[in-house]
């Protein structure tokens, strides 16, 4: 078990309310001072499965979950399968499982991933019941106030005093007043009850000005971003891991203007996009691995006619519908490759908060400096985990690099598509000049008008593909984190680095390893990371896929790139503190 | 953002592409494009103040021989990509042009999503009953058992009739016309452009190369505009799905229907206040209060 964090995992059956519990005790922790992160796992269902809202709690900025945790909530049997073999020894189990019985024989009986029983005994976790619903119903006749027993029943656990989380439930319930009293009494009455179970005391160092960070998912950030960046239209179709960003700017479309438009398919999405930044707003979209597929169309194009277009592409663990709610990082390939031909494109990937705020104002700035297409991966570990910071990172100047006043009046339709060194050309937006242009798909010439003729064909395919070089100069090299002079690098990019710089930070030997980071995936810089081959120190591998995308991608640039070790996950589940703390003991 | 220097009246000149045509003789495409220009210079519309998305296909091989802002982009997506540049920049005319294979085959879906969300742009849909570009195969409108390239037997399959098509989808705007009449098809443009929605034109088009079976003489013999019809009233939607669907014997011909109902984006109640265009308003968001709500 880490000293460094306490976890807790809050499970049950989608439409148990175990979202309102974690919401409720995560936002009351931040207020005491300390740091949390939240992780959820869920079924691609809307009633029953087993799901768990996990906070780790620590004084330490925390961007990773644990696999183990020290207190276990379970609300249904099936959670209780799932969830208590990640307990740790030590720990706690409260449940409501009326009549529960564990499960002690071997072979197991079905359902049951362990022998529950001798698993409790040999790690000496203790189990609590509480029927919070039974408690419920006798004091107040109905059975909706068991969550919040349940939530005051935890906070005592955690050795806190109650008036936090009573004025958190108050902000909770803000909508509905009528029934803050009641719920009130609940959580006082959960709170004062009685129990075997031993008290925990939070060990860690409370920061009374981080009362005021932030608690924010990815995708809130990564929608905030691009509002800052000055987006005004949005189109999208659903599709997890990405909706959220479509709930969250439709919801806030009165405070921002923003126009928003649930397309008929993602190829509409993308088709509304491209035709917004044609006209010369700023629009995005984004959308999962399935949706993106059918965009890739539509990037071909952007390629071709030399128009900015960001797409945004949440991966979740694929091939076909996958593990719709889970997270991946399989879809590197497919943004590098996606769209037919030769084209220039930058494909950046967050792998936090503070990333997805930057990279999505990179993606309009570089969309717009280059005219080609940005792909900006993200990942549902990012997009749907809660982060605990507080404050937001630089927001960068608005640049449109469009013709403008004098330079307008000079212009002539063949300057659109005018072969230059850098191979960009000018751009200025329709109806800001009588001299127009086509944004021709078939090849093209100065103006726009087909060319089949192979000596000008030549010039504008060399033309379009100079950006790729111009590109790859102007973007930075990885990052190198932890011991600079380290023996052990482990490369990596997306969600990895949080749980990698977390497990730094709470192992003992931190000084062997340091953590190169990718966020500009292509085209890529690999100076900095050919020095460190050469240096003939040893690299290995951390990746969210099976293939080891990036890794392939290296190896090509760098031929002598050998991977000491290779740690591929693909089973929808993000990479863990604690078994990167074990890794890196192990060394 | 619109090219304010309106002071001069628009000309038919203003619209010449000096690209030479690559479209067969007696194409039906050089009728559409004469039409097209005589309206927009009616309307007193410059090639500066049109944007102007083609398909793929004939109809969008004029993308060059014309001027205007123009896409010439993918199959099946003239109408998605013209509506994301109108929600943009509505000061500018917005024009989307598909043939039949676009807008019933390989992009019908957006056909459909246009018409119910009332997007305020003029489609013109040109329908010579075939994959002319690729030499001529069938598409949903081809008549059944008609034999064609790749289709030694003729389709087995019943053909669309592309007007009933749209009507069904409780359009708010939707004419016929045929590529052999100049005047006709400039006036239906004309309503198409002033309508205040989603204006479908549908342009019955003659392919000399490839429909041998229904040419500009064949419609000729067969059409007739409802404005002609003394008790024909365009509002009725009942009526108009009733004349269309003869596409043998009387052709009918001139605005079908037309109701305006307000377009897609006057009905944004987050967008009623703006007297600005999205293409003016891009600049640093004001993310402040939107963050304090995650405090």
């Amino acid at each position: 078990m880490s000293t460094k964090r306490f976890s807790i995992k809050i499970t049950g059956a989608s439409g148990q309310g175990i979202n309102s519990i974690g919401e409720m005790l995560a936002k009351a922790l931040k207020n005491n001072g300390y740091k949390i992160f939240a992780y959820r796992e869920y079924p691609s269902l809307i009633k029953g499965g087993w799901s768990s809202y996990q906070i780790e709690i620590s004084d330490l900025e925390l961007a990773s979950s644990e696999e183990k945790c020290d207190l276990l909530v379970c609300l249904d049997r099936e959670s209780f399968y799932h969830y208590l073999p990640t307990v740790d020894a030590g720990g706690v189990v409260v449940h409501s499982l009326i009549k529960l019985k564990l499960n002690e024989t071997e072979p197991l009986k079905s359902g049951a991933r362990i022998n529950e029983k001798k698993y409790l005994e040999d790690n000496k976790i203790q189990i609590e019941f509480i029927d919070a619903i039974a408690e419920s119903k006798s004091k107040w006749g109905k059975g909706i106030f068991a969550n919040t027993i349940l939530t005051g029943f935890i906070w005592k656990l955690l050795g806190e005093p109650v008036a936090e989380i009573e004025s958190e439930l108050s902000t909770f319930f803000k909508n509905k007043p009528e029934i803050i009293p009641t719920n009130i009494e609940a959580l006082r009455y959960g709170y004062e009850r009685t129990t075997e179970l031993k008290q925990f005391k939070l060990d860690f160092k409370k920061d009374n000005s981080w009362q005021d960070s932030y608690i924010l998912s990815g995708n809130h950030v990564l929608a905030l971003g691009a509002i800052q960046a000055g987006t005004r239209a949005y189109y999208s179709y659903p599709m997890t891991p990405a909706t959220s960003i479509l709930e969250y700017i439709a919801e806030t479309s009165h405070q921002t203007g923003i126009l928003v438009k649930q397309a008929e398919d993602e190829i509409t999405a993308v088709q509304l996009t491209i035709g917004s930044m044609f006209a010369g707003t700023r629009a995005f979209t984004a959308t999962s691995g399935g949706g993106f597929d059918l965009m890739s169309e539509t990037l071909s194009l952007a390629g071709m006619i030399e128009t900015p277009l960001v797409v945004v592409l949440a991966q979740r663990s694929g091939p076909g519908t996958g593990l719709p709610t889970w997270s991946g990082a399989g879809d590197l390939n497919l943004a590098v490759n996606a769209g037919h031909g030769e084209f220039p494109r930058l494909v950046l990937a967050i792998s936090d908060v503070a990333s997805a705020f930057i990279m999505m104002q990179l993606a309009f700035e570089f969309a717009e400096a280059f005219q080609i297409p940005v792909i900006v991966l993200t990942e549902k570990q990012i997009g749907e985990s809660l982060y605990n910071f507080k404050k937001f990172p630089l927001s960068l100047p608005i640049q449109r690099y469009l013709l403008n006043g004098e330079a307008l009046k000079t212009v002539k339709s063949e300057d659109r598509y005018q072969i230059t060194e850098s191979g960009i050309s000018p751009r200025w937006l329709p109806g800001s000049s009588e001299q127009t242009y086509d944004a021709n798909s078939d090849e093209h010439w100065l103006d726009g008008s087909d060319s089949e003729i192979a000596e000008q064909n030549i010039q504008m395919y060399e033309k379009r593909m100079r950006k790729l070089t111009k590109l790859q100069k102007q973007l930075p090299e990885p990052v190198l984190y932890g011991n600079l002079d380290a023996e052990n690098i482990l490369v990596g990019w997306g969600s990895v680095k949080g749980a990698v710089i977390d497990a730094l930070a709470e192992i003992e030997n931190p000084e062997k390893f340091a953590y190169l980071h990718y966020e500009f995936m292509f085209p890529l810089r690999t100076n900095k990371l050919n020095d460190l081959v050469k240096k003939g120190k040893k690299i290995s591998l951390i990746e969210g896929n099976y293939l080891g995308q990036l890794g392939k991608m290296l190896q090509a640039e760098i031929p002598e790139l050998k991977f000491t070790d290779k740690l591929l996950k693909f089973n929808g589940r993000p990479f863990f503190v604690d078994e990167l703390s074990s890794y890196f003991s192990s060394k | 953002m619109m090219n304010t220097d309106n002071s001069k009246p628009v000309e038919f000149s203003d619209y010449y592409n000096p690209n030479i045509y690559t479209w067969c003789t007696n194409c039906g495409n050089y009728g559409i494009h004469a039409a097209l220009k005589r309206a927009l210079v009616a309307e007193n519309i410059s090639p500066g103040n049109t944007m102007m998305f083609f398909d793929i296909g004939c109809n969008g091989n004029g993308s060059d021989k014309i001027l205007g802002y123009r896409m010439h982009g993918l199959h099946g997506r003239a109408i998605p990509v013209a509506v994301g540049a109108h929600l943009a920049n509505r000061k500018l005319q917005t024009i989307a042009f598909g043939g039949d294979g676009a807008s019933l085959n390989e992009g019908v879906n957006h056909l459909v999503h246009a018409i119910r969300s009332d997007y305020n742009i003029l489609f013109i849909l040109h329908n010579n009953e075939n994959f002319a570009l690729t030499k001529g195969q069938a598409s949903s409108a081809t008549e059944t058992g008609r034999v064609c390239d790749a289709c030694p037997d003729g389709p087995v399959e019943s053909s669309i009739n592309i007007m009933s098509f749209i009507l069904a989808m409780n359009p708010s705007f939707a004419a016929r016309s045929f590529s052999g009449d100049i005047h006709q098809m400039t006036d239906v443009i004309r309503a198409g452009i002033r309508h205040q929605g989603f204006s479908v034109v549908e342009i019955m088009q003659n392919c000399p190369t490839y429909n041998r079976y229904s040419g500009h003489e064949w419609y000729q013999k067969r059409v007739y505009d409802v404005t002609k019809l003394a008790d024909y009233d365009k509002t009725d939607l009942k009526a108009a799905q009733n004349i269309a669907q003869d596409l043998k014997e009387k052709i009918a011909t001139g605005v079908l229907y037309e109701k305006p109902r307000g377009d897609f984006y006057s009905k944004l109640v987050n967008r009623k206040d703006y007297k600005t265009e999205l293409v003016e308003e891009v600049k640093a968001g004001e993310i402040g209060k939107l963050m304090e709500a995650f405090r």
